[in-house]
């Protein structure tokens, strides 16, 4: 049974939402996720009295109406939430049995690139690196992957920003603590993007987004591709964040978009649209999944290719 | 300090409010409201996104944004919002736009909405303000 937490005001919650003038349907069944009503204590509470339970039935409601298309349409799309870390999409193929992640491993590459662009979508791809070596438990490669990040971060001029994030990196790698580095990770991530905010370098921050998905994506259409299932394979089905990322490495200005590593990933971004663009309720089959992993392995490699001069 | 600064980071992270362009002392209260009640699922297992959309509900009218999610994993999306804000609601839909069922939580300026898709893909977040004066918010959400 999977636990879940019911707030100590659940019940009452639960009640006032249902109760929104019809603007709710409700539906009492049991769930993955069970849990029980509890009983609504005297006084309010606050947030830190918010308890965890077990219990054998939920509560789930839905909203009455469908979302109009011009919600749909309009419906806000930020780096910071739309799109899901490289963490999220492990933690889902670990639910499909134990995956050997010390095997998707790839060896050091180059951190002396010359191209900003190329060291912000090298930058993606390392913090990708990270989650994989936390999954994989091996601190020694977290801390591998801590400085190769804190050595591009260096000429992108944020690495100052990120000092205490890669010491945090090396100290919970040596206490093993994995679930505290998942979030470690995406922090240092999002503390690199804010920096390049702040230092006007706006631009480079969806590209770090990019390069972090795309390892993401070669890592796990790897794995599903030499051991498939169903499950594994349907989580490789991710088109509106491949139409997000195209979208907004499109606008990015010409300098940067010409970028020969830039271009490389576009082109191969369009492929990768296609083909991560399956129904809902289709499963892909194991040519398509070793279809995504060819195109997403390449795009990496292109990534991480020193240009020569 | 530590702790505020890494509010700031993520504050910094969103979106809605142009990345570097300054954090008001609402959004970082909505942040820190939403963190709190966040905190409970990481007791659970939960990971909590440090990236969050922080936003100014408008008057009678709600927010949508745009997240992709994995089948398999568990959800816990949870809303914050400053003291003026006195009942809001989070719900989930579809990539079509249909509503899908989820777990609720409401508490005054918080509420959150649980939620385990079947399906892997996008799905849209709906977050309201139903009474209350003029708030900012601030969505976060864990996965395990």
């Amino acid at each position: 049974m999977i636990c879940t937490f019911r707030p100590v005001l659940g019940v009452l919650a639960s009640f006032s939402l249902l109760a929104m003038a019809g603007a709710q349907d409700s539906a009492s069944k049991p769930a993955a996720t069970s849990l029980a009503p509890v009983e609504a204590p005297a006084a309010p509470a606050t947030p830190a009295q918010v308890t965890l339970v077990e219990a054998a039935e939920v509560t789930l409601i839905k909203a009455a109406a469908k979302l109009a298309p011009e919600d749909l349409a309009s419906a806000t799309q930020t780096d910071a939430l739309t799109i899901p870390t490289p963490g999220e999409l492990m933690a889902a193929l670990n639910k499909h049995g134990k995956p050997d992640w010390s095997a998707q491993m790839r060896p050091p590459i180059a951190t002396n690139f010359t191209s900003r662009a190329q060291m912000a979508l090298n930058l993606g791809g390392l913090i990708a690196d990270g989650y994989l070596a936390v999954e994989a438990e091996d601190a020694q490669q977290v801390k591998n992957i801590g400085r190769d990040i804190m050595a591009i971060a260096k000429p992108l001029g944020v690495q100052q920003d990120i000092l205490n994030r890669g010491k945090s990196l090396t100290d919970f790698a040596d206490q093993n603590q994995w679930d505290v580095l998942k979030e470690e990770l995406e922090a240092t991530q999002n503390e690199v993007k804010a920096a390049m905010a702040e230092n006007k370098d706006q631009d480079l921050v969806m590209l770090v987004t990019l390069g972090g998905w795309v390892r993401g994506t070669e890592v796990i259409s790897g794995y599903v591709a030499k051991r498939y299932t169903e499950g594994g394979a349907k989580l490789l089905r991710q088109p509106a964040i491949v139409r997000f990322l195209s979208q907004r490495v499109n606008v990015l200005p010409d300098k940067m978009r010409d970028d020969p590593s830039v271009k490389k990933a576009r082109v191969k971004l369009l492929e990768l649209e296609q083909a991560v663009n399956f129904p809902r309720d289709t499963t892909p089959t194991a040519e398509i999944v070793g279809k995504i992993n060819a195109l997403a392995a390449e795009m990496a490699r292109d990534i991480a290719k020193k240009e020569a001069k | 300090m530590k702790i505020l600064s890494l509010i700031l980071a993520g504050v910094l992270a969103s979106t809605t409010t142009p990345v570097g362009l300054g954090v008001s002392d609402d959004e970082v209260t909505a942040r820190k409201t939403a963190l709190d009640l966040a905190g409970a699922f990481s007791n659970d297992g939960f990971k909590i996104r440090d990236g969050s959309w922080i936003g100014q509900f408008a008057t009678g009218k709600a927010s949508v944004i745009q997240v992709n999610l994995y089948a398999g994993n568990e959800y816990w999306f949870t809303l914050g919002t400053t003291p003026g804000a006195k009942k809001v609601n989070i719900s989930v839909f579809d990539e079509t736009g249909e509503p899908v069922e989820y777990e609720p939580y409401a508490q005054g300026s918080t509420a959150a909405a649980g939620f385990a898709p079947e399906a892997s893909g996008p799905y849209y977040i709906r977050v309201e303000e139903l009474e209350g004066e003029p708030s900012s918010f601030c969505l976060l959400y864990s996965y395990k």
